[in-house]
Order: structure tokens, then sequence, then C-alpha cells
């Protein structure tokens, strides 16, 4: 009898040591499905602001660079404005509203916490659902793509970086335009894979790789990065590209999210397609 | 002080350098060094299994609602403080740990915490980067991360003690 309750209490450890294991793994293993447990994620109310406080010192660090992007990113934009140009056909009407609408829409957004060397990596920006952010929205910086919003807090929102595993966002090659599937192998926080391309498309080292806009996240034909390195997969009529990535994942600091005013209209479109047993994980 | 209130303060500034020093180091290579299995070590030496796992899995949890790792700290400090009783049973000293309540490099002495520490680190260290990759055709990334940041792990925990708790052994 002595020994069955030894027994019973040694198995009664390790049962609440299971139970509690259960608990944490199956959280981790899904997070995906869990996004609602917020208390979890630096997007909850103390965390989201105590990250904020360590980016108040961090972010000087980076000043002199997050400057330099920024201040080019300017002139850029300045040269396109009407004003920089000097208009060659006098008399023709200039462009008319009714031919351009906007499309995408730019919010400007602080990373205050991101990681570039896990599995998965994810980044907290300072802009939450009170900003209008939804889930999946893309995100990108004054260089390249960075990744789409995983989980939306009241005042942040958790965005799941390009350089994760499962992040498949459609690509294309800038010359030619055949597409594939952006992908991460966690060699560096500078490299990631683009997968689908046939090997009889000739691909041109350093030629650029731009999103595709397929699903509206992000406008088509902005910079992913550019090919590094390209071989043959071994029994696979496909590429193996490596493409150096625009954006350094490890002084990251400002951002845009991206807004599709025309996302209802191509969900809606795209819900007609008829379904098959493709998971779509983001 | 009391027992209570010094592991509630310890609880604490172990979070906060686990969070806003260790993770944002980010040296490269996989190295990512982790001193908060300290906390479960010096918990006191009479605390069940059961209170000392709870204490660890809330522990584990508060950092990864600060790393955003969703479990996984949590699932790693419980195998920390699962293996605690059973790793002291097997090396405990010839007459016991009686009249000992903290189990530092001090009260113990350094071959007892190489022996003791070094060994839930590893199975801390393991578990944590095996569940953390979760692919059997990356264990070169797996040993190439253990290998990193075990030897960091444990020289910090180690340097902690020598910082901190030299006070301690002058008042015995």
């Amino acid at each position: 009898m002595r020994n069955l309750i030894a027994f019973f209490r040694r198995f009664q450890i390790f049962l609440v040591f299971a139970v509690l294991q259960v608990i944490a793994l199956s959280t981790y293993m899904s997070y995906s499905e869990f996004a609602r447990l917020q208390a979890l994620t630096t997007t909850g109310a103390i965390n989201g602001k105590l990250m904020a406080v360590r980016n108040d010192v961090t972010k000087h660090f980076n000043l002199e660079n997050t400057n330099r992007d920024l201040a080019k990113e300017n002139s850029w934009l300045r040269q396109r404005l009407k004003a920089s140009n000097y208009q060659v056909q006098r008399d023709l009407i200039t462009i008319d509203d009714t031919v351009f609408k906007q499309q995408y829409k730019y919010i400007p957004a602080t990373v205050i916490n991101s990681t570039y060397d896990k599995r998965n990596n994810y980044m907290t920006i300072d802009l939450g659902s009170i900003h209008g952010m939804k889930r999946g929205m893309g995100v990108i910086s004054s260089k390249g793509v960075v990744g789409i919003i995983h989980t939306v807090g009241t005042r942040y929102s958790l965005v799941k970086t390009i350089l994760s595993k499962n992040i498949n966002i459609d690509v294309m090659l800038a010359k030619g335009g055949a597409f594939g599937l952006l992908k991460w192998d966690q060699e560096s926080p500078r490299m990631v894979q683009v997968s689908g391309i046939p090997n009889d498309i000739r691909v041109k080292k350093w030629s650029r790789v731009v999103t595709r806009g397929g699903s509206g996240i992000f406008p088509r034909g902005y910079t992913v990065g550019h090919i590094a390195n390209r071989k043959f997969i071994e029994g696979k009529p496909l590429w193996d590209i490596q493409v150096l990535v625009a954006e350094d994942f490890r002084t990251i600091q400002q951002v845009y999210v991206v807004k599709n005013l025309h996302l209802d209209e191509i969900e809606a479109m795209q819900n007609a397609i008829p379904l098959d047993k493709e998971e779509n994980e983001f | 002080m009391n027992v209570f209130v010094a592991n509630s303060i310890r609880f604490i500034l172990f979070v906060l350098f686990q969070v806003l020093v260790l993770n944002n180091l980010e040296i490269g290579g996989g190295m990512y060094p982790m001193l908060y299995p300290l906390f479960i070590l010096l918990l006191p030496f009479e605390m069940g299994t059961i209170p000392l796992m709870l204490i660890a899995f809330f522990f584990g949890l508060t950092i990864d609602a600060f790393s955003n790792t969703f479990g996984l700290h949590a699932s790693s400090a419980l195998v920390f403080a699962f293996f605690r009783p059973i790793i002291f049973k097997l090396f405990s000293p010839r007459d016991g740990y009686e009249n000992i309540e903290v189990s530092s490099v001090y009260t113990m002495g350094f071959r007892w915490f190489l022996l003791t520490f070094g060994l839930l680190l590893s199975i801390h260290h393991i578990w944590f980067f095996i569940v953390e990759v979760f692919k059997i055709n990356e264990i070169v990334l797996i040993l190439r991360k253990l290998v990193l940041s075990l030897p960091v792990s444990f020289l910090l925990a180690l340097l902690t003690q020598f910082i901190f708790f030299q006070k301690k052994k002058a008042e015995r």
C-alpha cells in the first residue's frame, strides 16, 4: 500500500509536468491559431509599453543610418513631385484624377522590437487596431518588403517578417515576370530563397526580384531583393535561387504598413474561385 | 531578507535582464545566451517539485510574453524545474543537504555547481533548441546553436554569482 502511495506521488509530479508541458508546447506549436492570445506577445498593453520604452533608449544608436535612409527616400520622392518636373508638352492637359485613382495607402510606423536570428522572426510596430491595422496587411520599408501583420493589439501589432519559415509571399522576376514563392532557410538574415521558377527560364545574376501583388497585400513590382546566386536543383526542373534582401533586418527602424483600398474587391473576386485543400498560413 | 521577497525581486531582475539585455545581443551564428535558469536553481531547497514547476512555468511564460516565443521558454523552464530534484538527488553530498537554504556556488562548492547546474542547463538548452527548430534534418543548426550558447550561458551564471552573491559569503 505504501508503495502504491509513493508511486502515485511520483506519478502526480509527472502528471503536473505533462499537463503544463502540453499547454506550453501546444501554444508554441500552433501559435498561428492562437493569435488571440495577445497577452503572450509584445502587443499586450504592459509588454508593449516596456518595449516602447526600451526602443526610446536604443533607437538613438541607429539615428545616423535612419536619417540617411529617410533623406535618400525624401530626395527620391521630391524628384517625382510635379513641381520638380519640367513640362515638355505645354498644350496638353495635365493628368486627370479619373485616370489614376489611389489604390495603396502607406502608414508610417516605428519598429519597437525585432529579431532576425530565430526560426520565425517577428517585429513589433507602434500601430494597432485604433489606427486601423488588420491581420494580413503588408509591411514594407523604404528599401524593400518587410513582412505581413500577424497579430493586432490595441496600440501595437506584431509583424511576421520575411525571415520566417512559411512566409510564402508571391514574388516575380522584374525582368521576364516568371513567378515563384518566397521562402527562408534560416541560414543568414541577408539571404532568402525563391522557389518554383522553372530552370528553362533565363535568370540573370543581380537582377531584381519584386512582389507580384497577386493577393493585394503588396503593390505590384515592389523590390524584395537581388538575385545573388542560382543553381539547379538536382532531379527537379527548378532553379534554387538565393536572393540578397534589400532591407537589412539587423538595423531596421522605420517601416510603412500598406493599406490596399481595393482589398475587399480582390477578396470577393478570389473567394469566387472554388476551394481546394491548400493550407494558407502566414 | 525574507525568502519570498528576495525571490520576487530576483524574479523581476532576471526577467528584465533576459528581456532587455540578452534578447537584444544578437551576436550572430545562432548564439543565444540564457541566464534565467539560474533563478530556478536559486529557488529554496525544501520547495516541493509541484510548486517549483508552477513557479518555473509562470516565470518562463513571463519571458515568453516579452520575446514573442509563445510558450517556448515556459516549456524549457518547466523541464529545468522537473529535473532539478532528480539531479540534486543524484549529486547529493555525503551528509545530505542539511542546513543549506540556497544552492549557490558559494554554499555548495564549484565542483557540485559545475555538475548539477551544468547538467541541468544542458538539458534546458537541448530542449529549448530542439523545440525551437523542430526539424531533424537541421540537426547541425541545433548543434551549432547549442555549442555556441551553452558555455556563454554557464559562464554568465557563474559570473552573476561571483558579482552578486559575495556579500552572503562574508556574512557566514
